[in-house]
């Protein structure tokens, strides 16, 4: 449909630039950008979409409003506190521009529903915060050939990447994955309120470009962003024969679920190799904490000499007793509860918990075969 | 020799909060030595214990990317650590 009287007034100030013009504004009418995560980046790239007349916006977040949310989050107010997310960004970005549409999905991105709701967009902003969440988006994109604005901010530091079907790299060509692992809570790092409008607004600029078919994306670049020092670094990424999703023999050929990742553990935790323990037992130096957190009974069966069981249910509340020389090595059948105790550990201030990958089976497997794993 | 290394937010609790630090070596190895030498635990963040960069780790060199621990690295350069965020 052609752009009203109202709307040639609303874009007058895009109507005047020669890159967008009437068409371009047109094209932005027809275009439809999906923004998963309305939260701190979602939130001001919707309020710029819907301002600059995208025709259908579609938000997907599960979340209701909480009070530390207003932080950073701009669509929302203290009035909201307890509603639906998608709910009342709706409203303000409808307040905001009645000639759009805006779509709401209250849902969790699954592996089995990803590409139902994405196949309905032109374009794809990830504003989410679990990498879980990013990787799945990030292959439904390729495996659907919608292009992908993404960004993640940390306290004071920010990033952003566009992928382009056919022109670039995509997020596994950057980081190929990250190992699964089962965590149900992440560590709170803090987050400067107004990063995520910068990085946001970013990520509009993008899908804006991308819909009028102006400008250069920012497709084989990564940009950093540094606030406390104003910094903006960009760096370049090149697109890999070998990744497992867009590379020659893609493995990935249907979204997958990698699990409910502890970004904040899967990411600071320290991964020993069986082969790696045997080593660092056997060297030198102070002994090593090592916290076995599997049940008594299979403590009991066996364990590795000089741990100590502290079941993974009394960690919490027992964390004092891994202080020793260095941060505790935790311990546990199969490497998925000693993950989990890492991320205990790092709530509760220790800086630099290990685990052993694989657990104990692995141990068994490559260091000692005659070592019994009691099932657990 | 000594170039300037660029510390990933994620990792600025190992150096004080600096974002740029000084460190010596000829390779990106003996420069995580050199990391290692003043920021105890570092180095562990950065590469496994069989010494391979981590999935969520990349490296530049003067804005190249390195993607070995040999890489070289001279006087005066400045190393990236890229570390992958989650935050949204
Ligand atoms: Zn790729």
């Amino acid at each position: 449909m052609a752009l009203s009287a109202n709307e040639r007034a609303r874009y007058r100030r895009h109507l005047s630039l020669p890159e967008i013009g009437p068409a371009g504004q047109q094209r932005l009418k027809n275009t439809r950008v999906l923004v998963v995560g309305t939260g701190g980046l979602g939130c001001p790239a919707a309020l710029y979409l819907a301002a600059a007349g995208i025709g259908t916006l579609g938000l997907v977040d599960f979340d209701r409003v909480e009070l530390s949310n207003l932080q950073r989050q701009v669509l929302f107010g203290t009035e909201d506190l307890g509603q639906l997310k998608v709910e009342v960004a709706r409203e303000r970005l409808l307040a905001l521009n009645p000639d759009i549409e805006v779509l709401v999905h209250a849902l969790t991105l699954r592996a089995d529903n990803v590409c139902e709701v994405i196949e309905d967009y032109d374009i794809v902003l990830d504003g989410s915060d679990r990498l879980s969440t990013r990787y799945l988006i990030n292959d439904a994109c390729v495996l659907l050939g919608r292009p992908l604005v993404t960004a993640a901010i940390h306290r004071f530091e920010g990033q952003a990447m566009t992928y382009i079907p056919g022109l670039g790299p995509c997020y596994r060509c950057l980081f190929p994955q990250i190992e699964e692992g089962a965590v149900a809570s992440c560590a709170e790092a803090g987050v400067l309120g107004v990063l995520p409008g910068v990085l946001g607004t970013l990520q509009a600029n993008e899908a804006i470009k991308i819909a009028a078919g102006i400008g250069a994306p920012l497709v084989g670049r990564l940009l950093s962003y540094d606030a406390l020092e104003l910094r903006f670094t960009e760096l370049p990424i090149s697109r890999r024969d070998d990744c497992l999703v867009c590379g020659e023999h893609p493995d990935i050929t249907a979204p997958r679920d990698i699990g409910p990742v502890c970004d904040s553990a899967t990411l600071t935790a320290r991964r020993l190799s069986a082969i790696g323990l045997r080593d660092l037992l056997a060297s030198a130096g102070p002994p090593l904490v090592l916290i076995d957190v599997r049940e008594p009974r299979e403590f009991a069966a066996e364990h590795l000499q000089g741990a100590r069981n502290i079941p993974l249910r009394e960690l919490e509340s027992r964390l004092a007793e891994c202080a020793g020389h260095g941060d505790p090595v935790f311990l546990c059948r199969s490497g998925r509860r000693s993950l989990l105790a890492c991320a205990i550990a790092l709530r509760g201030g220790i800086a630099a918990p290990g685990h052993l990958e694989g657990g104990l089976l692995a141990w068994a497997a490559e260091v000692d075969a005659d070592f019994e794993v009691a099932s657990d | 020799m000594s170039c300037t290394v660029h510390i990933p937010s994620p990792l600025r609790s190992y150096t004080a909060g600096a974002h740029r630090v000084p460190a010596d070596g000829a390779t990106l190895e003996e420069v995580l030595a050199s990391l290692e030498g003043r920021f105890t635990g570092i180095r562990f963040r950065i590469v496994d214990e069989q010494s391979h960069i981590r999935p969520h780790i990349r490296f530049y060199v003067n804005a190249r990317e390195a993607q070995e621990l040999c890489a070289p690295v001279g006087a005066g350069d400045a190393v990236h650590v890229i570390c992958a965020l989650t935050g949204g």
